[in-house]
């Protein structure tokens, strides 16, 4: 079967910093990938090339069978990848709602749009009694739900998540979580990039380890959890 | 977007009545503000005369700040040539109408024609300029505007150099409804003209408010806020920003049309300048950025002081003879910018977010830490 998102060779940077440095990962139709790595391995980047907001500069993305070189952002999200940036980056000076509502930007059918909506509040109830309220007075991990929750309004086939624990208390943490592996459990493939490498291990189908530039390991979600290169330098387990 | 709150709080019977009435003032200022304005002419027999054509004037520009709110406040795209279009517009719609040109079209033809095109011309300069943001774009739109000015002054053949192109007969020429000349009754009775640009700032107000709740408003919001995600949405930012260029100078061109049509004239280039520009874009941030009323309330307040306040206040102390030797220290313009610079430093050392802050800016400059 092909994957849904092929990745071969890729390369991507930043003017003279190669942050990329030939990388090839596969995700399949509603696989939950996690992809761990210390600060300034590439991960951030692997997703922004993905969804197209930094240019490839060798290498091949294939989405859908489809070849991704060329398309802007907004083309690729409307083929249906999903991006929940670090950093959440909501609209903080737009209502829940109207954040929501951006997120089904490409959705015209205002029927749609609402039973999306509906459906993203039903996965994270707090957004639906905050609809009224901006952004921007959402706490942390109520922001890390609302970046989820828009994303999913455009409906993808893939969710690209970027450190969705990122600065959250262990609780909300457990909790995101959880909603991801709902996620994943409605077949929604996700690609997870995750600095809680213990968290986002347990969670994964398959993971893969990268290292400045290049995937170093790779393996299902267990192995790598028991692999000893692994608990050394990604679980603290040294 | 706008709460109808006063229809629940009616609805309990208990509210005073004067706490009624704000609330209703609150809500519907605009319907208010629309039925005085259009009942002033007929109680205000000064409308009639200059103080008429001043208010038109008024009007006038406050559709020109509207259009420059889609840009600046709406997009955030600093833009410093709005007076660019503004001339473009004015020169179209005179080079469409006036005698000398072989054209000679109705006002309503003309001002369409010159609305599209000066879309198109924003689009030109929008096109080259996408990547650029803050100073940079500032820089480029301020250039632009001065191009375009000497432009209008250089090219005499076509656009009558300083002398500007006249006479742009007034809307309605030659038509005749019911045994009344319109373009006489235009050109004769400036209430005419009070009542046309009165019904196009209506017409502007209800379109920008549709689209701040359209998805294209919403999309201009979301670039203006965060580019990188409004793209995760599938937004294009290149052409959300181009439709922002398109939009502010299609509604800059109709306010110049109508601009020309009541002075019959284009006026000379220099009224297309810098400081125009800069006027406009003060009453926007003035008033509020992004907010249709605040936009509303910069103008009237800083080019009705202009236009209507500064040289009322100059007669008048002429005909009070306190200044026989004519020393402009004792005009009341010889002190109008300082007035003008003082207000607006108070403003923003006061009110940073503007006189009417759209709410969303207003949570930006007063937001408890995050």
């Amino acid at each position: 079967m092909m994957p849904l998102l092929e990745v071969r060779d890729l390369e991507a940077g930043y003017g003279p910093i190669r942050a990329l440095d030939g990388v090839s990962l596969d995700v399949a139709e509603g696989e939950l990938v996690a992809i761990i790595g210390a600060n300034g391995a590439g991960k951030t980047t692997l997703l922004m090339a993905i969804s197209g907001v930094v240019p490839v500069r060798a290498g091949v993305i294939r989405f859908a069978d489809r070849p991704l070189a060329g398309l802007a952002p907004h083309e690729i999200m409307r083929l249906g990848i999903g991006h929940a940036p670090e950093g959440r980056r909501i609209f903080p000076r737009l209502t829940v709602r109207e954040n929501l509502e951006l997120g089904g930007f490409t959705q015209t059918d205002r029927r749609r749009l609402e039973q999306d909506i509906a459906e993203a509040c039903g996965l994270f109830p707090v957004l639906g009694d905050r609809l009224g309220q901006m952004g921007g007075t959402l706490s942390g991990g109520e922001q890390q739900m609302l970046a989820i929750g828009r994303a999913l309004v455009g409906r993808p086939r893939l969710l690209l998540l970027d450190e969705p624990s990122l600065g959250l208390a262990p609780l909300i943490v457990a909790k995101v979580f959880e909603v991801i592996a709902a996620l994943s459990a409605r077949g929604i493939a996700v690609v997870l990039v995750e600095q809680n490498a213990r968290a986002a291990l347990k969670l994964a189908a398959r993971g893969y380890v990268l290292e400045t530039g290049r995937i170093t390991l790779t393996g299902t979600g267990p192995e790598l959890a028991a692999d000893r290169r692994v608990r050394d330098a990604y679980l603290g387990e040294g | 977007m706008m709460g109808r709150n006063w229809q629940k709080t009616d609805a309990t019977g208990a509210m005073p009545v004067r706490a009624l009435v704000a609330a209703f003032l609150r809500e519907r200022w605009d319907l208010v503000a629309l039925v005085l304005l259009a009942l002033a002419p007929l109680v205000i027999p000064a409308l009639g005369g200059a103080l008429g054509g001043q208010v038109t004037t008024l009007f006038i520009y406050c559709i020109l700040a509207l259009g420059l709110n889609v840009m600046v406040g709406y997009t955030g795209l600093v833009h410093l040539g709005i007076a660019a279009f503004f001339g473009i517009g004015a020169y179209l719609c005179a080079i469409l109408t006036v005698p000398m040109y072989p054209f000679q079209m109705r006002f309503v033809t003309a001002a369409l024609v010159s609305v599209l095109a000066t879309a198109g011309v924003g689009l030109a300069l929008g096109a080259p300029t996408l990547r650029l943001r803050g100073d940079y774009l500032a820089i480029v739109t301020l250039g632009f505007g001065e191009v375009v000015k000497v432009t209008l002054r250089n090219l005499e053949q076509i656009t009558g150099g300083m002398k500007g192109l006249n006479p742009v007969p007034p809307p309605g020429a030659g038509l005749v409804v019911g045994g009344l000349d319109l373009g006489r009754a235009f050109a004769v009775d400036p209430r005419w003209f009070y009542y046309l640009t009165l019904l196009a700032l209506a017409g502007v107000v209800v379109a920008m408010r549709r689209l701040e709740n359209s998805r294209l408003g919403r999309a201009w919001v979301a670039v203006r806020e965060d580019e990188l995600a409004a793209a995760a949405m599938g937004i294009s930012a290149t052409r959300v920003k181009l439709s922002a260029f398109a939009m502010s100078s299609a509604v800059a061109a109709l306010a110049g049309c109508l601009y020309a049509a009541s002075l019959s004239t284009t006026a000379d280039p220099n009224a297309y300048d810098f400081n125009r520009s800069i006027m406009v874009l003060c009453a926007v941030i003035l008033g509020g950025l992004g907010s249709i009323p605040g936009t509303l309330l910069g103008v009237a307040l800083l080019v009705g002081f202009d236009t209507v306040l500064a040289p009322w206040a100059d007669s008048w102390i002429q005909q009070m003879e306190v200044n026989p030797s004519g020393s402009s220290l004792l005009s009341f313009s010889g002190w109008r910018l300082a007035i003008f610079g003082l207000a607006l430093v108070l403003v923003m050392r006061y009110r940073p977010e503007g006189l009417i802050p759209s709410r969303r800016m207003a949570a930006e400059l007063h937001k408890a830490h995050p």
